[in-house]
């Protein structure tokens, strides 16, 4: 305990001591973080979303600035029904560079921003009410993740790198636990061979009409200069709760592919498994079916394989995807309740193999 | 006197059995945030010292990406982490990217999942750590009580580690391992290394598991087992219920099992005590005999031939037979007069050897490759046995419905 307590003293010395003026930095309201931690968190990254000036105005507006995009994925990641407002900064002069499959490269000082928040509708209040705005910021030694927590004023978002619980009430779903993660748990999906990674923003997903005109996107940052494209068709992925947009198998192998293969796949996280769950795995075996669990623990819920074709009731995926315990849910982090409607379209999809 | 001690003995044999449990003395304080701050900012070559006490998480422990950092806390009956109130992740503490990373002097408990994993780690030292779930041991504790994975130069020593539903300790698809002078108990498999290669254990002890020792190898995974030494640890009392949850492949360990060898290839097995594990002191079987034998629950692979067929088109680099497989000056004692019988193994040995159990045996499943063109056994599929003259050795002939079941199997003398 005193080692801590010395260890937090020499931070706030040492960070007073490069400081000329005192900074008063406010703390926010809903969390418990006191002015030492604020002070220790401004060795990682900016303690206030504001001073980044991603956005004019009003910041819950999250009216994009100069050199600030908002996008939107084709199938996005499920975490606990929270909406998401997505934003890349590019700084001025930059281009990103075109990838077939994996992840756009995008430059050193890129930032993507993913802001999460529930609706007017979902809370049965007056207004929209943002929790959290994730930045993923690309510096000269790699991507770094910093959660910011908003205050209950919606004035301002904080940097908390610990993380944080946020429970709010739905209709429909009763009281969400809705959990901020701290910068440590952020790489246990954003990890590829080891390398802090952006999962979202590729092709396939950016391939889509966008959020506020109906110009296809790809195409509008082509038009901004911001990317060169190919000549040939784009890869599009479904939208996993969208018939029109792609086939059952299409709509199934989206929808895992953004929910698990970020860990399910030869370089993440979830490689020890010899599960892989991304969009281009051919191999039946390897995506689960009637592929024994290697290390799932009582995650196998008295179940004999990863996926039995025309059996749902009977496949470990299912089991995992319904249950909220840890230690047996997949995706491990990011969400306190099952999503019933992703789970009906692979429930579909196993039946029918 | 006589009978006081008796009476203890009779005592210590059912606490041990029936009702093992676990119930320390907890007083938390909240330090949640200031112990995760560490973590979070530690620095290449930090210590993060923990302090005396007993702290409660809500969620994993993470370092990630660091070289040369300590945890270390002031004891392992000291320093307590528990996360018995977790409700995120699944770890207790998870350690992945690093180099050279030091665990010592803490307890750890009740992790949703894994109590500590490692993964993709090059060094790391597990010690003096105390491991364990708390309450009724059952299958709704933790996986694995410590799990390095895809890790390679890994050290586990003078840990102990007991109540994981599935291993105590378990090391996989890892390179160049050290497991010693750990004690583990009321574990379904005390020790486990599964697709591990360049591995010794030794000087354990490991006590009413399921199983004590285990070394397997699983089709589908990253890389192979071989080269595995398990040599001066002391096996005994493995008699414990199977708890694993069902699915699990270790689920399939049949109770009263001293050592076990699953399709792997490259194991000595020498100098260690073994004793009173009612089924089988050293089992080595191929991957199939285990899938077949696993109970009514786990009969849906088919027939052994064919899941050992089936396998090999699913995983081509996997090769689901045991070989290359030492067994020697091993000490054997079994007081038990019939084998463990809730589970088919124990059954069959009932059936096959009434009162009089082998202490090493093989299911006798040949791999295609078992002879050469000259008419003697491939090098690989070699199984060498020698033990002192009463130890019973036995190939089951699993494959031909135990037909060809032979004691004391002359193929076994390959010295």
């Amino acid at each position: 305990m005193r080692s801590v307590l010395f260890a937090l003293s020499f931070f706030f010395f040492a960070c007073q001591q490069k400081q000329t003026k005192q900074t008063i930095i406010p703390v926010p309201l809903g969390t418990d973080q006191s002015i030492t931690e604020q002070i220790q968190y401004a060795s990682v990254g900016k303690t206030r979303l504001s001073d980044y000036g991603f956005f004019e105005g009003r910041l819950a507006d999250l009216k994009p600035s100069e050199q600030v995009m908002p996008y939107e994925l084709n199938t996005p990641l499920f975490s606990d029904y929270a909406l998401k407002k997505r934003f890349i900064y590019l700084p001025k002069g930059e281009k990103i560079g075109y990838q077939e499959k994996n992840v756009l490269d995008f430059p050193v000082g890129t930032v993507l921003i993913k802001n999460f928040y529930y609706s007017a509708r979902q809370l049965g209040n007056i207004a929209d009410k943002i929790l959290e705005t994730r930045l993923l910021i690309h510096e000269r030694d790699g991507w770094k993740a910093l959660p910011y927590i908003w205050n209950t004023q919606q004035t301002e978002a904080y940097l908390e790198i610990t993380g944080g619980l946020l429970p709010t009430s739905l209709q429909n779903k009763g009281v969400v636990h809705y959990t901020v993660p701290d910068m440590n748990q952020c790489k246990s999906c954003h990890d590829k061979s080891g390398t802090m990674t952006p999962i979202g923003p590729t092709v396939r997903q950016l391939n889509r009409k966008a959020v506020a005109s109906d110009t296809n996107q790809m195409l509008l940052l082509a038009d901004k200069g911001w990317i060169g494209l190919p000549d040939h068709t784009l890869p599009q992925l479904a939208v996993w709760n969208d018939p029109a947009s792609g086939s059952l198998n299409e709509r199934a192998r989206a929808y895992l592919d953004i929910n698990c293969a970020h860990c399910h796949n030869d370089q993440g996280p979830a490689k020890n498994s010899g599960l892989n769950l991304t969009y281009f795995e051919t191999d039946p075996y390897r995506l689960g079916v009637n592929k024994k669990p290697v290390a799932a623990g009582r995650g196998s819920g008295n179940l004999k394989y990863g996926i039995v074709p025309k059996k749902p009731g009977g496949s470990i995926l299912i089991h995992r995807m319904q249950t909220t315990e840890p230690g047996t849910m997949m995706p491990e982090l990011g969400r306190s309740l099952p999503h019933d409607e992703g789970i009906a379209l692979i429930r579909e999809w196993i039946e029918k193999m | 006197m006589k009978t006081t001690s008796f009476a203890l003995i009779l005592l210590g044999l059912v606490s041990c059995t029936k009702t093992a449990e676990y119930n320390p003395e907890r007083n938390f304080s909240n330090n949640q945030k200031s112990i995760l701050t560490s973590f979070i900012l530690a620095q290449d070559s930090s210590v993060i010292e923990l302090p005396a006490g007993h702290f409660q998480f809500d969620k994993s422990l993470i370092l990630e990406g660091k070289s040369n950092v300590t945890i270390k806390g002031q004891g392992k009956d000291k320093t307590i982490l528990s996360f018995k109130n977790q409700t995120q992740g699944a770890e207790g503490i998870r350690v992945a990217n690093c180099k050279n990373i030091t665990l010592r002097g803490f307890g750890i408990e009740d992790a949703a999942g894994d109590n500590i994993k490692v993964t993709d780690t090059d060094h790391i030292l597990f010690e003096e750590l105390m491991v364990g779930w708390t309450g009724k041991v059952d299958s709704t504790n933790g996986a694995y009580g410590l799990y390095p994975v895809i890790c390679s130069n890994v050290t586990v020593r003078n840990c102990i580690v007991m109540g994981a539903s599935d291993a105590g300790i378990y090391v996989g698809q890892s390179d160049t391992v050290l497991i010693e002078g750990n004690t583990t108990y009321w574990n379904v498999a005390g020790i486990e290394s599964e697709n591990s290669k360049e591995v010794i254990v030794r000087n354990n002890i490991s006590y009413d598991n399921t199983g004590g020792i285990l070394v397997f190898d699983l089709p589908g995974l990253t890389q192979y087992g071989n080269n595995i030494e398990v040599y001066g640890n002391n096996v005994y009392e493995n008699n414990r219920e199977n708890f694993a949850p069902l699915g699990n492949m270790v689920s399939v360990t049949p109770p009263g099992t001293g050592i076990l060898i699953l399709a792997t290839k490259g194991v000595k097995i020498h100098n260690n005590t073994i004793r009173n594990n009612k089924t089988i002191a050293v089992g080595m079987v191929s991957y199939a005999l285990l899938e077949a034998m696993g109970g009514d629950q786990n009969t849906g692979g088919g027939g052994s031939r064919e899941e050992l067929e089936k396998q090999n088109q699913l995983d081509v680099n996997y090769d689901p037979y045991v070989g290359n497989i030492h067994v020697y000056d091993n000490t054997y004692e079994n007081t038990y007069l019939l084998p463990n019988l809730n589970n088919d193994f124990g059954k069959l040995f009932l059936l096959k050897f009434g009162a009089s159990l082998p202490q090493v045996a093989w299911d006798g499943l040949q791999s295609p490759n078992y002879y050469l063109a000259d008419g003697s056994i491939n090098p690989s599929y070699v199984i060498c046995v020698n033990e002192a003259e009463e130890v019973k050795t036995v190939n089951l002939d699993a494959s031909n419905e135990f037909a060809g079941l032979e004691e004391n199997p002359a193929i076994f003398n390959c010295n």
